[in-house]
């Protein structure tokens, strides 16, 4: 069952491509490192493609570097293969059995005549000695880091049930004190690699968000005299629009899953509420109304309903509201400080910020069982954000004094460290799939 | 060659000079001795406060707990442009209000001069909830200036929450000189 990718699927990596083609300069790519993996992560072996380190990019390379990431799957080290296959005719399963491996990728990648490349892979399962899947694409070699995400996305699906989101990307914000502009939003693959700089400034950008199509995003700068605005901003033209300026906050905007409307936090009436700003009519609705301060908002998969941080009580916490008939139930209750949520693309967790003991750090919450478990063991955690296939968290933190990304599996069981190599970076937003 | 001591410094160099000394409990004499002490062997020649100074306070050492109250902070002029905050509130500190009431004092006499108050937190906490946070700081301050007659066509507020530090480490002391409202003159700057 081979099979050429489509036209379509082709299309699509081209657009994402088109995306990164107004890059200025190469920022710092971030470096990723796996502290904790699942003890039972499943024994794999990608074997280095035939041809690959010829090539721009090692695709069997960063494919296992993608499954490692995941912290589901164990890599078996190049050194350690008895033997190297690169195709079915060349496969002998007792070479993997042996080694305890239980399956097996392999793969090759042949340069074409228009400068692209042919990239052929295959999965193996090692017990059962069954050809899984096999596959190619025909990239320019400009893509090749896509179709080997690609690639691990589809072994992901095969072997877990759960869609890979090794071709999504992150956005965040940079903070260099030393730079002429000190902030900067930005966005890398999952894997850190391909930085883009999306906006620089002298003033505070703030809480970057993706619309539902990951076409645009939005944020709050505070560029114009450092009064805060919120603007939505289209990746691929770099076209962007300012669409709220009022007086007072403007901030903590949030995409409707229907890519129609903001969540927005503003205190033009005095002070922090909710609203709901349609995108296409510009029609602005109040969501909440309490002396308290209300913010933070997280559209729940429903489009019905929010998440939001509340004052309301006293300290923050987590509550829900119902846009339609703007009822507000609250949702945290462990501990005096909950706040920040985000929620997985399911509906049934919220992970968002806790603090104990003067710590703060994410806390995921089960909505049908009602647990709730702290799952970093970092300090000063903030602004998680959940990955699409609701595998992953990505957050902010601090290391040693500056502001770094981590990612914390949602059972806690896997952690993985994102240092950037200068400044700080702050504010991840795990993107939609694309 | 400087021909004015700040008092603001001389302050900081009694309470310093105080925190030195074997005998904690010196009365106010004994700290305007070492001052002058201090002057003999320098060239400055020190002006006499325009305010009394209050020994009793300007002799306890500023720690990160005191600091938003420490009068070392605020001078009674319009020249104190920063109002600090004790974590978790946002209360206007009483060392800050003879400052503040100048600021006041010099807003209704310039109806021209304008202000922005910007709001901020400490390091601690969600972002965005520290920008709600910081605001109600913000419109602290608003609230005492309007009190004393200010109009609020002078004053403006920005909440910057925890983007724009004054002060960049993660030491209690740091999180006190960042939980503070500026005072930026946009307008007939005094």
């Amino acid at each position: 069952m081979k099979s050429v990718v489509s036209m379509q699927n082709f299309l699509r990596i081209g657009l994402i491509l088109l995306a990164t083609v107004w890059t200025t300069a190469a920022p710092a790519e971030l470096l990723i490192r796996v502290t904790e993996g699942r003890v039972d992560a499943v024994p794999i072996a990608v074997v280095p493609f035939a041809g690959a380190h010829n090539a721009p990019e090692n695709v069997s390379q960063i494919v296992e570097a993608d499954l490692h990431r995941s912290g589901q799957f164990k890599p078996l080290p190049a050194e350690d293969m008895l033997s190297r296959p690169t195709n079915e005719s060349e496969m002998i399963y007792r070479d993997f059995r042996v080694l305890g491996t239980e399956y097996v990728v392999t793969g090759s990648m042949k340069a074409q005549e228009n400068g692209g490349y042919e990239v052929s892979y295959a999965l193996f399962d090692v017990s059962r000695q069954v050809k899984l899947m096999e596959e190619s694409y025909r990239p320019p070699a400009s893509q090749l880091r896509d179709v080997a995400h690609a690639i691990s996305d589809r072994i992901y699906e095969q072997l877990t049930g759960i869609p890979g989101a090794f071709s999504t990307k992150i956005l965040y914000v940079t903070f260099n004190r030393h730079a002429a502009d000190p902030y900067q939003l930005q966005y890398a693959d999952a894997d850190g690699h391909r930085v883009t700089t999306i906006l620089r400034s002298k003033e505070p950008i703030m809480s970057p968000t993706w619309s539902p199509d990951g076409r645009k995003v939005a944020y709050v700068s505070f560029e114009d005299n450092g009064r805060p605005s919120i603007y939505t901003h289209e990746l691929a033209t770099t076209q962007r629009q300012k669409v709220s300026s009022f007086s007072g906050i403007n901030g903590a905007p949030d995409w409707s899953p229907d890519g129609q409307k903001l969540a927005l936090t503003l205190s033009r009436d005095g002070n922090p509420e909710l609203y709901m700003l349609d995108l296409n009519t510009k029609a602005l609705t109040r969501l909440t109304n309490h002396y308290g301060i209300d913010t933070e908002p997280r559209w729940l998969p429903d489009g019905e309903s929010l998440v939001f941080t509340s004052s309301r009580s006293g300290g923050p916490q987590i509550y829900k509201l119902n846009i339609n008939d703007k009822s507000v139930r609250r949702v945290s209750f462990q501990g005096a400080y909950n706040a920040r949520p985000d929620v997985t693309p399911d509906g049934r967790y919220l992970v968002y910020v806790h603090r104990r003991n003067g710590n703060f750090n994410v806390g995921v919450q089960d909505l049908q069982r009602g647990t709730f478990n702290i799952v970093t063991r970092t300090d000063m955690d903030e602004s998680p954000s959940v990955a699409p296939n609701g595998s992953m968290v990505i957050y902010g933190t601090q290391d040693r004094g500056t502001g770094v990304l981590q990612a914390v599996s949602i059972d806690g069981r896997v952690k993985v460290e994102l240092p950037s190599k200068e400044g700080e970076v702050r504010e991840p937003a795990w993107s939609p799939f694309l | 060659m400087r021909s004015i001591l700040n008092p603001l410094f001389a302050l900081m160099l009694a309470a310093a000079l105080a925190a030195c000394s074997s005998t904690p409990t010196e009365d106010d004499s004994s700290a305007t001795d070492t001052t002058a002490q201090q002057t003999d062997t320098s060239p400055v020649t020190p002006v006499e406060p325009a305010e009394p100074v209050k020994p009793d306070t300007s002799s306890i050492p500023l720690t990160a707990d005191n600091f938003y109250n420490h009068p070392s902070n605020y001078d009674g002029t319009t020249d104190t442009r920063v109002i600090y905050f004790a974590f978790d509130s946002n209360t206007v500190p009483a060392a800050a209000f003879e400052t503040l009431r100048a600021h006041a004092t010099y807003l209704k006499n310039n109806a021209n001069a304008k202000v922005r108050l910007e709001g901020h937190a400490d390091e601690r906490g969600t972002r965005e909830y520290n920008v709600a946070l910081s605001e109600r700081r913000a419109k602290a301050v608003e609230k005492f200036l309007r009190v004393q007659g200010v109009s609020s066509s002078q004053l403006e507020i920005v909440s910057y929450g925890e983007e724009k530090p004054a002060a960049f480490g993660h030491s209690e002391m740091d999180w006190a000189k960042n939980r503070r409202v500026e005072i930026n003159y946009t307008a007939g700057r005094p």
